[in-house]
């Protein structure tokens, strides 16, 4: 099997993109590899803006230091479109992700609905393999 | 003057959210833009009808047609960060779509006048198999499908401030749809390079033409002027239908291009050269959240291409950009090179 070299994950502020976050990192601890964190700018963001573009999340970095990875080896993108199209170029260059890690369901979206799902388009699109990162839940 | 062919307006005040800026005040505000014409008995007004799901097979699918109805009839919600339905909003977007429709069914009986179809939610962003940036059903997409089955070749000028890339996805690779778009970039949705030619059965047949933030009006008219009109001459469009967004406006809080109401009334008479006879001219609104800058800028282009008044502000100059037209020219030559090469190879091969 090919190293891994980078792996991009999306995030978008949701507790399931933390997961996914925390799970990419750990993977890249794991596999000495780079993570690029991506975060996709929407139409509304030109009218608020949620994240910078130039400093990456304290959230992010304060993650970064829980599970052991090197601050050189994180990346911060933010770029304009919606979160799938914005994770599918995540295959290309600039970020050139072998691997590509999203939550079960991001931002605004509802449990269990297909229409919008990130998660689904990108299983169906990619050009590189994804994994969802399901939300740890509570025993039932 | 030319008669001036609208829909009738559907009650779209179930389509909204709070706070968003895609909202029922912009069908207002362009319907008072079309009130301030005085038009008289020069404005046609065409009966609503929704449009069917085989009309709309030609540019969605089925499946997503199914799903997206389906979430507005159990209440509707965010189906992304930007993007909401609900309740109401499947029959508000079947309006939408069927509207541009029924104004073109309107203009062919009546072969004249000028086409302008006020309805949202806009549709210029909706993929064939999804919903984003406000936009549920592709309109304008509909529309130029529905011409290209009756044999027609069909240029769309898209001058919303965003790219287009649903319409431009849907006739990628299509060469009987000439999509040309003029927009601000980097921005949302981030598609809309000059190197993106359209596909391998439709070799340049699209055509971006994308603009820095401050970018004038004087830009965009090179760009249209240099990039755009040979491509649009050797296409010999039969029919002319524009995406037309009002969110360039200096005034525009959703961008940072800085065009006025004269800009737009100027690209919407060098569009109008475009058709080939008169009542082949529709345009479709799509964005524009500054209400006065949506009702001074619908006046002003509406009031152009019928033969009257080109705005109240003077056409915008100065701004950047120039060389960004000549680099777009660069790298679509570049990249229809790169393709007409890859395909004579394989004709070759």
């Amino acid at each position: 099997m090919t190293p891994l070299h980078t792996i991009a994950v999306g995030y978008d502020g949701s507790p399931d993109a933390e997961v996914a976050v925390r799970w990419a990192m750990e993977m890249a601890v794991a596999t000495q590899s780079n993570v690029a964190v991506v975060h996709a700018a929407g139409l509304l963001e030109h009218l608020n803006t949620r994240f910078s573009r130039d400093e990456t999340p304290r959230v992010v970095l304060s993650l970064a230091g829980e599970c052991g990875l090197d601050v050189e080896r994180l990346f911060w993108y933010v770029n304009d479109g919606d979160a799938c199209s914005v994770l599918l170029r995540a295959g290309e260059a600039p970020v050139a992700a072998d691997l590509i890690v999203v939550g079960s369901r991001g931002q605004g979206q509802h449990p269990g609905l297909l229409l919008g799902s990130t998660s689904l388009e990108m299983v169906q699109h990619s050009n590189v393999p994804v994994v969802v990162v399901p939300m740890p839940r509570p025993f039932e | 003057m030319a008669t001036l062919i609208m829909n009738e307006l559907y009650d779209d005040s179930g389509h909204k959210e709070p706070g968003h800026p895609e909202r029922p005040d912009r069908v207002t505000a362009a319907l008072a833009g079309v009130h301030d014409l005085h038009l008289g008995d020069d404005l046609a007004i065409v009966p609503l009808r929704a449009a069917t799901r085989v009309e709309l097979v030609r540019v969605h699918e089925g499946s997503y047609l199914d799903e997206l109805g389906a979430f507005c009839y159990s209440g509707g919600g965010d189906i992304d960060p930007d993007t909401y339905a609900t309740y109401d909003s499947w029959v508000i977007a079947l309006h939408a779509a069927g509207a541009g429709l029924a104004v073109i069914e309107e203009m062919q009986r009546r072969k004249e006048g000028v086409g302008f179809i006020a309805a949202r939610p806009p549709g210029h962003h909706a993929l064939k198999d999804r919903a984003m940036g406000f936009c549920l059903l592709n309109n304008i997409a509909l529309a130029a499908a529905t011409l290209v089955g009756q044999g027609e070749r069909v240029l769309i000028v898209d001058w919303d401030v965003h790219h287009g890339n649903g319409t431009q996805g849907i006739f990628w690779d299509n060469p009987n749809v000439l999509y040309v778009s003029t927009h601000q970039w980097p921005l949302f949705p981030g598609s809309g390079t000059a190197s993106e030619v359209g596909g391998w059965h439709a070799i340049g047949a699209t055509v971006n033409i994308p603009l820095p933030p401050g970018a004038t009006g004087d830009v965009v008219r090179r760009g249209i002027e240099e990039i755009a009109t040979p491509v649009i001459e050797a296409f010999a469009p039969t029919w002319v239908l524009v995406s037309a967004g009002f969110d360039a406006h200096r005034d525009d809080p959703m961008a940072n291009l800085e065009l006025t109401s004269g800009d737009y009334a100027h690209l919407a008479r060098t569009v109008a050269r475009f058709a080939p006879a008169p009542g082949r001219l529709a345009m479709f609104l799509e964005g524009g959240y500054q209400l006065d800058a949506l009702r001074s800028s619908v006046q002003a282009v509406l009031g152009s291409v019928l033969g009257g008044d080109g705005g109240n502000e003077p056409p915008s100059t100065g701004g950047p950009g120039g060389e960004h037209v000549s680099r777009a020219q660069l790298e679509r030559s570049a990249a229809l090179s790169l393709m007409h090469n890859a395909s004579e190879g394989e004709v070759e091969s």
